[in-house]
């Protein structure tokens, strides 16, 4: 029980970051930070199921849920692709604008298109 | 305006509270046991189903491989996409750069700063030599968790972004050249495109000899063979696509 | 051992939102990959471990640093 409430503050710290920080790079951090709280809760959830890795080598048994890991597996890839995406936007942002905050962002793209 | 600015924290912290209080009830309130039969079944009948020992393997490429088509598309865009901004935002440049600010001390100082930075040398002795001699360790241990996938932890996904971090070795290793070989970004991105297409081309394999659409194509026989070569495709696939947008950004950020 | 595993990846998480310094909070983050592997690891997830060790310490990291370095490095706001 108390392991799933920390890994509840590790996604909250993440969303705190993801919506109360005006720096775009934190942001991205904010969405790095969630990724990987949701990660850990699915493998640890999956892996209380059982008590060893799901390889079938001949003797193994009461092996954990494999279906939570393969779906995770692919989750880290498309997060880090994600990632990537994020910060390439705030690049382009950044060179159009000379600023990370968000507030700044909005209001130079505004005059901009005025 | 200033009313609205003294209760906004009172409205702030109350919607924070119960922001928190619903993403941390679920995880209190439902405290069921873990469901074991798939797990079960997976144990029981998985090795004879798939011929794979790694059952995360099995389940990725084995029982839902239209799934992991899906996955790699997620790939192919995102990577695409970031590629094809960094790059509009590259020729955009010059217009950019006398973007006409408001409070004119402040904008020039951050606006002039990227330039400054560029200009420096930011590749020592140190990192060329040694994760030029690193870099096809990590890439024969990539290719060796590849192939493996099957009889132990490892596969496609795992192996590809190992083979990525060679890469990256490998184009921080070139001396700073642009890096040839395996590190140059056109290589990468025909590989991505190869495995790309090769990845279709299994699936279709199975739709031509009447097995149904990524499913392996000999009916009777242990696919594992199938998992074997998509294991080794996708490998390709992620390596070369998530190397190129490392390849791609290191280049970005040292020659412009 | 999970929950002191648990606890040092949140406060590396809070350390990754607060910092004043974009690098340092990227190196934290990719702290938090080190420590989630191992977390994998004891979870009985090799297959995970190897993936978020890989992704964590080499193309992430690669792409923030990447990110900073073509842009600026502290948080101003």
């Amino acid at each position: 029980m108390i392991d799933r409430i920390i890994v509840g503050l590790i996604f909250l710290v993440g969303l705190w970051g993801l919506i109360g920080k005006r720096n775009l790079i934190k942001k991205v951090f904010g969405l790095s930070i969630i990724n990987a709280a949701v990660v850990i809760l699915f493998i640890m959830e999956g892996g209380k199921a059982g008590s060893s890795a799901p390889i079938l080598e001949p003797g193994v048994r009461d092996i954990v849920d494999p279906v939570p890991q393969a779906l995770m597996l692919t989750a880290i890839v498309i997060g880090v692709c994600v990632t990537a995406l994020a910060l390439a936007m705030a690049y382009r942002l950044y060179k159009a604008t000379g600023s990370f905050d968000i507030d700044e962002v909005r209001e130079r793209l505004d005059d901009g298109h005025r | 305006m200033n009313a609205q600015a003294k209760r906004a924290p009172v409205a702030a912290a109350v919607l924070s509270i119960l922001v928190a209080a619903a993403i941390l009830w679920p995880l209190v309130a439902f405290d069921g046991p873990w469901p074991r039969e798939l797990g079960a079944y997976l144990e029981s009948r998985g090795l004879e189903e798939s011929g794979a020992r790694n059952l995360v393997s099995a389940i990725y490429l084995g029982y839902r491989a239209y799934d992991t088509l899906g996955e790699t598309i997620v790939l192919l865009v995102a990577v695409s996409g970031a590629i094809g901004m960094i790059a509009a935002a590259g020729t955009t440049l010059a217009i950019d750069y006398s973007y006409p600010a408001k409070d004119g001390a402040v904008d020039g100082g951050e606006a002039e700063k990227p330039i400054r930075r560029k200009a420096k040398k930011n590749r020592t002795d140190l990192i060329e030599v040694v994760t030029g001699k690193l870099g096809p360790v990590v890439l024969l241990f990539g290719f060796y968790v590849m192939l493996f996938g099957h009889v132990s932890p490892g596969g496609g996904f795992q192996g590809g972004v190992v083979v990525a971090s060679g890469i990256v070795f490998l184009a921080l290793g070139s001396k700073g050249k642009p890096g040839g070989g395996l590190s140059s970004a056109s290589t990468l991105a025909k590989l991505e495109a190869a495995g790309f297409a090769a990845l279709i081309a299994g699936g279709f394999l199975g739709l031509a000899s009447g097995t149904g659409f990524f499913a392996p194509p000999l009916a009777g026989t242990s696919p594992l063979g199938f998992i074997i070569a998509l294991n080794t495709v996708i490998g390709l696939k992620v390596g070369a696509g998530i190397g190129f947008l490392c390849v791609a950004m290191l280049g970005e950020a040292d020659y412009d | 051992m999970i929950e002191v595993l648990l606890i040092c990846i949140l406060a590396l998480c809070l350390y990754t939102v607060e910092s004043k310094d974009l690098l340092f909070g990227t190196i934290a983050l990719s702290a938090i990959s080190l420590l989630s592997a191992l977390l994998f690891y004891l979870l009985k997830a090799p297959d995970v471990a190897i993936t978020e060790a890989a992704v964590g310490a080499g193309v992430s990291t690669v792409v923030y640093v990447w990110a900073i370095k073509a842009t600026e490095r502290k948080d101003i706001s």
